[in-house]
C-alpha cells in the first residue's frame, strides 16, 4: 500500500474568513485503497477543509493547492469537484425524502429515452448496483420511510453511482445506531478493497482505530502530521488533539457559593426519535454564584438537556429537576422564563434574533411584561432599560435603532445576552456563548459570565472548546452519549481526562458491537 | 429606514399619476368634485379597515383570503336580522339593527377564532383555513339570504345600520374633529422627539419635523372642506380614524403587537423568548375577525342591500393594499402608513375606472395587473432592503 500513487494530495491549504484564519496550515494525502482518518476536537476546521476539497469554497477563495491523481484542480464548484470523482456524505443528508431510493440515487443523471425518464434503467440500474454492494434495500422504497442509517447508505450509493473515487465522509456515524454503524463500517471497508479512497472525519476514536489506516490530526487549522493507525495509539491521537498551550485570557474569579439554585436528579430524556435517549441518568447541582461547564463530543447530548430544561422539548422519562428548591416540570420557555431559567442558545441567527429588527426590539423581547402599563408599553421606560444594556454590554452601533442584522457575530452575541439578562434570570443557561465569535468579544462574553456570579446567579455553560471549558468553569460535567462521563473540579481538570471522560461509553459502545 | 421613505415617495408618486390620469381624462371631469371625492373617501375606509385587519395576521407570516366572503356573509346575516329574521327561522318581524350587528359580530369573532386555533394549534397552512372560510362563507351567505336581494333597513327607512355610511358629520363637526385630530397628531410627535432625544437617537431637524407636521394637517383641513362642499365628512372616515388609531397603538405600543413582528421575524426564537404563539395568531385572527364584521356591515350598507355579490374580491383589494404598502407576505414586516397608501391606491383606481364607466372585465383585469406589480415590488424591495 506504500507504493499506491496519491489519489488525493492537500498541500498547504490555508482558509481566511474575514480576519479569523481557520485552516491556517493543512497538508495531507490520501491514496486509493486507503480510509484516511481526520480528526480533531469541534472547531479545528475539519468541516472548512471538506468544503475547500468539494468546491463549496471555490478554487481562489483559499491559498495551496489541491492534487487529484497527481494534477491540481481548481473547483469552481461542487460540480466540477463531483466530475473529478469527488463526492461528500454530509452529517445532514441531502436526500428528497418523498422520492425513491432509485430516484434519490439518479436524481440529476436521470437516464431518458427519447426525452422521457427510462424507469427501466434507474430501476434496473439501483438494483444491480445494490447487488454488487451486498445491500439489502428497496429500490422502490421511499426514502423517508428508511432509518437513518440507510438514508446514509443511499446517499454513499448515490456518490458511488456518480464515479466517485475519493468519498469524503463528515461525521457519518453522528446520527447512527449501533448495528448501522456496523453497516457503515462494512460498507467503507467493502469500498477500500475496490481502490476508492475514503476521508472518514470522525471525533470518535473507536470507529476511527477499527477502520483507518492512517490518522491525521487537525489542531487549530493546522495539520499536527500523519501517522500510521497500526504504529500509534488513542492517547497519542488525543494528546495532538489537544495539545497546546491554554492561555490566560479566561478571566474567571470564582465567587462565593450560595444555595443549590438549579437541581437535576437522575434525569432521562427521550429524543425524537423514537427509543433514542438524548440524556441518560444525568445528574447536577449548581449553585448561585457558580458556572457549571459542560463538555462533551458533538451528539453527546448537551443541547438537548438544555432545551429540555428550558423549553421542555423531549419526554421527560425519568428524574427530577428542582429550580430554587421548587420542582421544575417540563415546560414552554414562557413558564421557564417566569420561574428565572433562561437560555441562550446555539444558533443565534436561527434561534436567537429578529434579524429584520432594531438592536432595542431584540433585547426588550422577552421582557416586555416589565414596561406595560395598563395594557400599552411604556415606551420611555423599554428605552431607558435598552439604553443600559447597550451601553453596559458595549455593544458597537451607533444607537439601539440598528438592525441586529446588521451587527457582526460578537456583537449578536451580545444582544442575545442582553435578551436573556433582562429577564433577570436566577438560572442562565448558555449554550456554546462564543461560538463564532471574535476574541475581543469573546473576552467581553466570559467578562459578564463574572459579573453574573458575582451577582449570585447561577451559569451553566456548554461549550465545546476545552480551554474555555476549563477557564471558565468552575466545575465541569462531561457528556458522553446523553451519559455523565465524570464530574471534575476546576482544579483536577486536565484536557487528557475531559477528552478520555467524553469518550467513555463510545468505548462501551464499539466493545458491544465487536461481540 | 431609507427604503421606507423611498417606498412612500414612489408611492404619493404613483398615487399623484393616477389621480392625474383620471382627472386629464375628457370623461373624468368629476372626479375631484366634492361629490366624487366623498364617495372615493367612503370606499377607501372600507377598504383601508379591512387592509388593516388583514395586516395583522400578515405581520406574523399569516394571511386570509376569507375576508371578502365573510364580509359579505355578515352583512348579509345582519340584513336578514333586521329584515326578514324569519328566513333564519327566528320569530318577529326584525331585530333593532344596533342588536342584528352585535350578533353577527359576536358570530364572527367565534368564526375567526376558531379558524385561528386550527391553523395555530394543528398546524394547517392558513392559506389552506381560510381558503376553506371563503368558500363555505360564500355559501352561507347565499343560504342565509336565499340568494335574494334583502335591504339594510326596511323600505325607505334609516336605521343604526344604514346610517353607517349615510351619516355625515354637520361642518362645525368636522372642524372640530380636525381640531381634535391634529392637536394629538402634535402632542404624540412632541412626546417622541422628547423621548428620542432625551435617549440620544437621531431626530428631524426641528424644521423638517414642523413642516412634516404642517403637511399632515394641511391634507386633513383639505379634505374637511372638500367633504363640507358636499354634504359633511362621512362617518365612515371618523370610523377609519378611529380603526387608524387602534392598529397603529396595537402594533406599536403593545406587547401583542410586537410579538406579531416577532413572530413573523422568526417564530423560534419568539417562542425561545417565552412569547405564546398560539394565544398571539388566535388574537390576531380574533382582532380581524371583528374588523371584517365592521367592513362587511359598512359594505353591505353602502350598497344599501346585500346581495350574492357583496364583498367579491374584497379580500385581494385588502391584501393588495398591504402589499403594495411593503408588507412582507413572509410576516415581519409592515406598517401601517404603507397599508394606508396602499389602500389609498387601490381605492383610488376602483373609483376611477367606476367614474370612467370602465366595464367590469376591465376592471378586473387592471386590479389582477395592480397586485401582480404590486407582489413583484415585494420580492424586489425584500431582496434589495437586505
Amino acid at each position: 500500500m506504500e507504493n499506491s500513487p496519491a489519489l488525493l494530495r492537500v498541500k498547504r491549504l490555508i482558509k481566511r474568513f474575514g480576519e479569523m484564519t481557520v485552516l491556517k496550515d493543512v497538508s495531507f494525502d490520501l491514496r486509493a485503497g486507503e480510509v484516511h482518518a481526520l480528526c480533531g476536537e469541534n472547531g479545528a476546521g475539519k468541516s472548512t477543509l471538506i468544503k475547500c476539497l468539494s468546491g463549496v469554497w471555490p478554487h481562489g477563495s483559499y491559498e495551496g493547492r489541491i492534487e487529484v491523481g497527481g494534477e491540481e484542480v481548481r473547483f469552481g464548484g461542487i460540480h466540477e469537484a463531483e466530475e473529478a470523482g469527488v463526492a461528500v456524505i454530509h452529517q445532514e443528508l441531502a436526500l428528497a425524502p418523498e422520492m425513491t431510493v432509485a430516484e434519490n440515487i439518479y436524481l440529476g443523471s436521470e437516464p431518458t429515452r427519447r426525452g422521457l425518464i427510462d424507469w427501466g434503467v434507474v430501476y434496473a440500474g439501483t438494483e444491480a448496483m445494490l447487488r454488487e454492494y451486498g445491500l439489502d434495500l428497496d429500490p422502490a422504497a421511499t426514502v423517508s420511510s428508511l432509518g437513518v442509517g440507510r438514508q446514509q447508505l443511499v446517499e454513499i450509493l448515490k456518490a458511488l453511482s456518480k464515479k466517485a473515487r475519493i468519498l469524503l465522509l463528515d461525521e457519518p456515524t453522528a446520527a447512527l445506531t449501533d448495528t448501522e454503524v456496523e453497516v457503515l463500517i462494512r460498507i467503507v471497508r467493502d469500498l477500500r478493497a475496490r481502490g476508492v479512497g475514503c476521508v472518514y472525519i470522525s471525533h470518535r476514536l473507536d470507529e476511527v482505530f477499527a477502520l483507518s489506516d492512517r490518522i491525521t490530526v487537525l489542531r487549530d487549522g493546522e495539520t499536527t502530521g500523519t501517522l500510521t493507525t497500526s504504529s500509534t495509539d488513542r492517547n497519542e491521537v488525543i494528546r495532538r488533539m489537544v495539545g497546546r498551550e491554554i492561555k490566560d485570557y479566561y478571566p474567571r474569579h470564582p465567587s462565593r457559593k450560595g444555595d443549590v439554585l438549579l437541581k437535576v436528579e437522575r434525569l432521562t430524556v427521550g429524543g425524537e426519535e423514537k427509543g433514542r435517549q438524548v440524556a441518560k441518568e444525568v445528574d447536577f447541582e449548581v449553585r448561585a454564584g457558580e458556572v457549571l461547564g459542560i463538555g462533551g463530543l458533538m451528539g453527546a447530548g448537551r443541547t438537548e438537556l438544555l432545551m429540555h430544561l428550558f423549553a421542555g422539548v423531549g419526554k421527560r422519562l425519568g428524574g427530577n429537576v428542582f429550580l430554587r428548591g421548587n420542582a421544575h416540570l417540563p415546560s414552554p420557555p414562557a413558564v421557564s422564563i417566569g420561574k428565572g431559567l433562561m437560555m441562550v442558545t446555539e444558533d443565534r441567527k436561527r434561534e436567537g434574533l429578529v434579524l429584520d429588527q432594531s438592536i432595542g426590539f431584540n433585547l426588550s423581547l422577552a421582557s416586555l411584561a416589565q414596561f406595560t402599563c395598563r395594557g400599552l408599553l411604556d415606551e420611555g421606560a423599554e428605552f431607558r432599560r435598552n439604553q443600559r444594556f447597550f451601553d453596559s454590554l458595549g455593544v458597537k452601533a451607533p444607537n439601539q435603532e440598528m438592525a441586529v442584522g446588521r451587527l457582526s457575530g460578537g456583537n449578536q452575541q451580545k444582544v442575545v445576552l442582553g435578551k436573556a439578562l433582562m429577564t433577570e434570570p436566577w438560572v442562565i443557561l448558555l449554550d456554546e456563548p462564543t461560538r463564532g465569535v471574535d476574541v475581543g468579544a469573546k473576552v467581553d462574553v466570559y467578562e459578564l459570565i463574572n459579573r453574573l456570579t458575582y451577582d449570585g446567579k447561577a451559569v451553566v455553560m456548554v461549550s465545546s472548546e476545552l480551554p474555555e471549558l476549563m477557564g471558565m468553569s468552575d466545575r465541569i460535567l462531561i457528556l458522553s452519549e446523553g451519559r455523565s462521563g465524570g464530574l471534575f473540579d476546576r482544579d483536577e481538570a486536565t484536557p487528557e481526562k475531559l477528552m478520555k471522560a467524553a469518550m467513555a461509553h463510545h468505548a462501551r459502545r464499539i466493545t458491544e458491537k465487536q461481540t | 429606514m431609507k427604503s421606507s421613505l423611498q417606498r412612500n415617495i414612489s408611492m404619493g408618486l404613483a398615487l399623484f399619476l393616477i389621480s392625474a390620469f383620471f382627472t386629464l381624462h375628457p370623461k373624468g371631469a368629476q372626479f375631484l368634485s366634492p361629490q366624487n371625492l366623498s364617495n372615493l373617501s367612503i370606499e377607501l375606509a372600507i377598504t383601508a379597515i379591512l387592509a388593516l385587519g388583514m395586516l395583522v395576521v400578515l405581520l406574523p407570516g399569516m394571511i386570509d383570503l376569507s375576508v371578502g366572503s365573510g364580509a359579505g356573509m355578515l352583512g348579509g346575516i345582519a340584513c336578514v336580522l333586521v329584515v326578514s329574521p324569519q328566513y333564519l327561522g327566528l320569530p318577529g318581524h326584525g331585530w333593532p339593527a344596533f342588536l342584528a350587528l352585535a350578533a353577527a359580530t359576536l358570530l364572527a369573532l367565534g368564526l375567526w377564532a376558531m379558524m385561528g386555533a386550527l391553523i395555530i394549534r394543528y398546524r394547517v397552512p392558513a392559506f389552506i383555513i381560510t381558503l376553506g372560510g371563503l368558500l363555505v362563507f360564500k355559501g352561507a351567505h347565499w343560504a342565509v339570504i336565499r340568494n335574494s336581494t334583502i335591504p339594510v333597513a326596511p323600505g325607505g327607512t334609516e336605521n343604526f345600520f344604514s346610517l353607517l355610511t349615510t351619516y355625515y358629520i354637520p361642518s362645525w363637526g368636522g372642524y372640530l374633529l380636525l381640531i381634535l385630530v391634529s392637536a394629538g397628531l402634535f402632542f404624540a410627535r412632541r412626546r417622541r422627539r422628547w423621548l428620542r432625544l432625551r435617549h440620544g437617537l437621531p431626530v428631524d431637524d426641528p424644521k423638517v419635523d414642523f413642516l412634516k407636521f404642517f403637511v399632515m394637517f394641511q391634507c386633513l383641513l383639505l379634505l374637511v372642506v372638500v367633504m363640507n362642499h358636499y354634504k359633511g365628512t362621512p362617518l365612515p372616515l371618523v370610523i377609519l380614524g378611529a380603526v387608524i388609531l387602534a392598529i397603529q397603538t396595537i402594533t406599536r405600543n403593545t406587547r401583542f403587537g410586537r410579538y406579531l413582528y416577532a413572530i413573523g421575524g422568526n417564530e423560534e426564537a419568539a417562542v425561545l423568548s417565552g412569547i405564546n404563539v398560539q394565544r398571539v395568531i388566535i388574537g390576531a385572527y380574533l382582532l380581524l375577525g371583528g374588523v371584517v364584521a365592521l367592513t362587511g356591515f359598512m359594505q353591505t350598507a353602502y350598497g344599501g342591500y346585500t346581495t350574492t355579490t357583496v364583498g367579491n374580491l374584497m379580500e385581494l383589494d385588502a391584501i393588495a393594499a398591504c402589499v403594495i404598502g411593503g408588507t412582507s407576505l413572509k410576516g415581519g414586516r409592515g406598517t401601517v402608513s404603507g397599508v394606508l397608501f396602499g389602500a389609498l391606491i387601490m381605492a383610488t383606481l376602483l373609483n376611477g375606472m367606476t367614474l370612467l364607466a370602465v366595464t367590469p372585465e376591465v376592471k378586473l383585469i387592471a386590479r389582477g395587473v395592480v397586485l401582480v406589480l404590486a407582489v413583484w415590488m415585494d420580492v424586489r424591495f425584500s431582496q434589495t432592503g437586505k
